[in-house]
């Protein structure tokens, strides 16, 4: 039988890479999220915002392609199940994009020169370090086709949440001083956006496995935990 | 299947291999099963060993690329295969349980009971629209009145009566190609047949005429077991219930049509229906 399709699979190939491409966008934009937050740096979160324009171009460069290879190419089997995919991936990584934007907002907020707690600020910064390693994790697994490597998002995600609880239960004690109140729930919701791009890369997770099996089934179901498989 | 057991009943009265006639019941006739069926041209062995159902009440189509074996197989249930010279079948074809390779069928009824459309539409030139639709319904003996009222009956059937109402004495041929295809689909409805075989039936006809022939067959599906060959993929998808996939004579894989094209369990199905071979 001859090998047919090859331009189509080449565009194929070259539209996953733009589409987890867009994955390396994201961490190098949260690795600059978490500088600013570190440094206090209003220049470099400004950057961040307006950079989050070519995350967003890479969205809708890769979705238009994908919706024109499914009305002129009509892709069935793994094909459609990997363009499915990548249709919910690169949705993840315009959402992550996102919450690096709105953590880099809500540094002029808190201050040049913030009444900042340095454990909180080393905690977030943690999260934030976990978050980005989340995300080449679910890189890698996506490009290897590796469900094992997928699941263990899970475990990865654990990480950053039980992090999150921290950052909560150290903005409780922050003490009653109404500015360093301030800063700590600005940075609550720093914590919050980072915890959710870790919950963005477990999605991306469960899309490796649906390419690969067939079935989509969440990793973790939060409002049926007692019927999530086994990780 | 009545006519075929009546067939049966009156050539082997006392046949110990005719299974139990039963009767139609509901839609639960036109069960076409293949047991081993193998089929020949010569020494060319192009269907090897499928066994496989086509259940009454759905649409199954069979789709591999081209010498698979699907038409062969095909023809290998209403016994057109034998006609080419050379030809051969080993293995059994039943319908709802009776062998149609049973040497006291009579094989006039087996098609007529088992019907076929073609890739390209061949209404009988010499005659009018009716005149085909009622063509095989004269054979019947059928009085004057029952052939009009099923004549009419078959074109309704085939969603094709309001476009030639006016013009039933008009020739046949003068119909476009989507209206002739329809046209032979009635011909074969007029006689009630319980299976209807066909082989890549929009092949030859435009985007328009081929939709409408894959809305004919969501709506025949209903009361005549319907197998459809066809080359394209798309087509398969929409209308079928069940699919079939072929390779060298041999049946690779078998399931629910939305299965087999967005998880199919056989590599080598993956690999056809997503074009890497063909």
């Amino acid at each position: 039988m001859a090998e047919t399709r090859s331009q189509y699979q080449a565009e194929l190939e070259q539209l996953e890479a733009s589409a987890l491409g867009g994955l390396d966008l994201v961490s190098a934009a949260l690795s600059r999220t978490l500088e600013a937050i570190e440094h206090q740096d209003v220049e470099l979160a400004q950057q961040v915002v307006a950079d989050d324009d070519r995350i967003d171009g890479r969205y809708l460069e890769v979705h238009q392609s994908l919706i024109a290879l499914l009305a002129t190419q009509s892709p069935v089997a793994t094909d459609l199940r990997l363009i499915s995919a990548l249709l919910h991936v690169l949705k993840n990584v315009e959402r992550m994009g996102d919450q690096c934007v709105n953590v880099c907002k809500m540094i002029p907020l808190s201050g040049n020169e913030p009444p900042s707690d340095e454990k909180m600020v080393k905690m977030i910064l943690a999260m934030g370090s976990q978050a980005r390693a989340l995300i080449g994790q679910a890189k890698r697994a996506f490009e290897g086709r590796d469900v094992e490597l997928a699941r263990d998002l899970v475990r990865q995600d654990d990480v950053v949440d039980d992090l999150n609880r921290d950052c909560f239960r150290l903005a409780l004690e922050i003490g009653d001083d109404a500015d360093r109140r301030e800063w700590a729930m600005t940075m609550l919701l720093a914590a919050r956006a980072i915890e959710r791009i870790g919950d963005n890369a477990v999605d991306i997770g469960e899309q490796v496995a649906f390419v690969v099996t067939g079935l989509f089934r969440e990793f973790e179901d939060a409002s049926h935990p007692e019927a999530t498989p086994g990780i | 299947m009545r006519l075929i057991a009546r067939q049966v009943e009156q050539r082997l009265p006392s046949t110990p291999t005719s299974e139990p006639r039963r009767e139609p019941q509901g839609r639960d006739v036109g069960n076409v099963e293949l047991k081993g069926l193998h089929a020949y041209y010569g020494s060319n062995h192009a269907v090897r060993g499928v066994s496989l159902g086509f259940d009454s009440g759905g649409a199954t189509a069979i789709i591999g690329p081209s010498g698979c074996g699907k038409s062969t197989m095909v023809r290998c249930i209403n016994r057109m295969h034998e006609e080419v010279a050379g030809a051969r079948a080993e293995g059994e074809v039943l319908l709802d349980g009776l062998d149609l390779y049973n040497p006291a069928i009579d094989v006039v009824a087996v098609r007529r009971t088992v019907g076929m459309v073609f890739q390209r539409p061949n209404p009988f030139p010499t005659m009018s629209v009716i005149g085909n639709v009622t063509a095989g319904l004269r054979l019947t003996g059928a009085g004057k009145g029952e052939i009009e009222d099923r004549g009419r009956e078959a074109l309704v059937g085939a969603g094709l009566w309001d476009e030639v109402k006016d013009r039933l004495e008009a020739p046949g041929t003068g119909l476009s190609g989507g209206q002739q295809q329809r046209l032979c689909i009635a011909r074969a409805l007029a006689v009630e047949p319980e299976v209807l075989l066909m082989d890549e039936p929009c092949s030859a006809l435009d985007p328009v005429a081929t939709l409408r022939i894959e809305e004919l067959i969501g709506e025949l599906k209903e009361r005549v077991t319907i197998v459809i060959v066809t080359h394209n993929m798309q087509q398969a998808a929409r209308v079928a219930d069940t699919t079939v996939f072929m390779l060298d004579g041999q049946l690779v894989e078998i399931g629910p049509t939305d299965k087999l094209f967005t998880n199919p369990d056989d590599e080598r199905t993956e690999q056809y229906v997503t074009g890497k071979f063909g």
